[in-house]
């Protein structure tokens, strides 16, 4: 370009000295005047091209600050990928429980029964502050009040309908108010309410603390605490179970208890027998006796057909017969 | 309650099972590990129970500590639905994990503090308003 400028200047330059040396000769050339002009506009020309060069440079140059930026950015852009990469690398991958792992699925019925087993642990029982003063309460915002808060859309869910439900649970302002201000005027004529410096007095849970672990009092009647007395007492709890050993013990105390029993019947038994056969004894010897009389009354019969012949000696000798009969039951008799 | 030094060479033991009618575990003094281990995992709740323990350095005993991790198990199902006390318990089991936790926990001011935050939030996570 420069190249080019140049050799238009030199041109206008080697006209004009044309044209001033034909005019200082007082010789002026026509042809050299009109070289002149004819240099002198396609210098114009050269720097009408000069201009748009330059503004082509400058927006060259634009261009390349543009293109320096954006290399920049995509430079950063790489790197913090490259960073993003590695931090994501070094992450520690989550360690899945094994596949043995279960889910395990429940019901609503079982979640809520589980509420409803720990809400006496987590939910302290209406009256109980544990010392806090509720009455600063956390100031609702009215953007609050005006969207009812999250208890009164929960309400309006469980009000049911949809229609029915939301007439229920907003009722009008009016209404709220007054039921507000009927409350105070209510406590003070009606004859039920206590008043309000007695009112502590009467509720059981009135400075009652609330814990949501278990007292100490409470561990100390624990399964624990009985297997600590256990051990302090030389016992190893381990396979001892003291309803196992009470009961154990109950039924030592009926075995022997039935062994007496047992061994009583049979001591009745035994005297019972006892008493039968000498019952049955004595009733022979009655018996006995009994045929023994008779024998004796035949034989006497006897001895009383035959004295007057034969056996004379015969009457005398059952005669004591008769006596040791008598001896024994007079023994009978002692026994009894 | 136990006073006795644990052996720290006892071995891992895997969660004892479910109870249900039919199983025959053997019993601790009438009562099946199951059992024992829920009450003192839920006892762990206490913080004061916690303070006693470390102040019987029950838990500077590496055999205590690998007990307290695997005690864990609590925190998962099936066993999870037994804790009626999981507030103050699941947080406390979390905690007692940590050594340092481990160590402060003998500091009774920390125990009164733990005592009276636990009945404040009691109170108030079920503040409306």
């Amino acid at each position: 370009m420069d190249k080019k400028l140049d050799a238009s200047f030199e041109r206008v330059e080697k006209a004009l000295a044309v044209l001033i040396d034909s005019m200082t000769k007082f010789t002026p050339s026509e042809k050299a005047a009109n070289d002149v002009v004819k240099a002198e506009r396609e210098l114009f020309l050269g720097l009408e091209e000069l201009e748009v060069h330059q503004r082509n440079v400058a927006r060259i140059k634009q261009l390349k600050q543009e293109t320096e930026a954006l290399d920049a950015q995509t430079k950063q852009t790489i790197s913090a990928l490259w960073e993003m990469r590695k931090e994501l690398v070094a992450v520690a991958p989550t360690k899945f429980t094994p596949a043995k792992e279960e889910k395990y699925p429940f019901t609503t019925q079982q979640l809520l029964d589980y509420a409803r087993r720990i809400s006496r642990n987590t939910l302290p029982p209406p009256g109980v502050t544990n010392g806090i003063d509720l009455s600063t309460a956390v100031p609702t915002t009215p953007d609050d009040q005006a969207a009812g808060g999250p208890n009164a859309s929960f309400a309006a869910s469980i009000g049911g309908g949809s229609g029915q439900g939301t007439a229920a649970s907003t009722p009008a302002p009016g209404v709220q108010d007054s039921f507000v201000s009927q409350a105070p005027s209510q406590s003070q004529t009606g004859a039920t309410e206590l008043p309000v410096h007695l009112k502590p007095a009467v509720n059981p849970l009135e400075n009652a603390p609330f814990f949501t672990f278990p007292t100490i009092d409470r561990i100390r009647s624990g399964a624990l605490a009985q297997c600590q007395d256990l051990v302090n007492r030389g016992i190893d709890p381990k396979n001892y179970d003291p309803e196992e050993e009470e009961r154990r013990i109950k039924q030592e105390e009926q075995d022997r208890k039935d062994a007496e029993e047992r061994a009583r019947q049979e001591r009745e038994e035994q005297d019972r027998r006892m008493r039968e056969e000498r019952e049955r004894m004595a009733r022979e010897r009655e018996l006995a006796r009994q045929q023994q009389q008779q024998e004796g009354g035949l034989g006497d019969r006897r001895g009383s057909i035959l004295a007057p012949g034969q056996g004379g000696g015969q009457p005398r000798r059952s005669a004591p017969k008769q006596f040791t009969f008598l001896d024994e039951d007079d023994d009978d008799e002692d026994e009894d | 309650m136990a006073s006795e030094p644990m052996s720290v060479g006892s071995s891992a033991q895997d969660p004892p099972p479910v109870p249900d009618a039919t199983s025959q575990e053997p019993k601790y003094g009438g009562h099946t590990r199951f059992e024992l281990e829920l009450e003192f995992v839920q006892a762990l709740g206490n913080p004061e129970y916690v303070n006693y323990l470390a102040s019987r350095k029950f838990l500077q005993n590496p055999a205590f500590v690998a007990y307290l991790d695997y005690l864990q198990y609590w925190t998962r199902p099936p066993y999870l639905q037994y804790i009626t006390y999981p507030t103050s318990c699941l947080k406390m089991l979390e905690l007692l994990q940590v050594e340092r936790f481990r160590k402060d926990i003998l500091s009774p001011n920390l125990t009164h503090a733990l005592v009276t935050e636990g009945m404040k939030a009691a109170v108030e996570w079920h503040r409306e308003g």
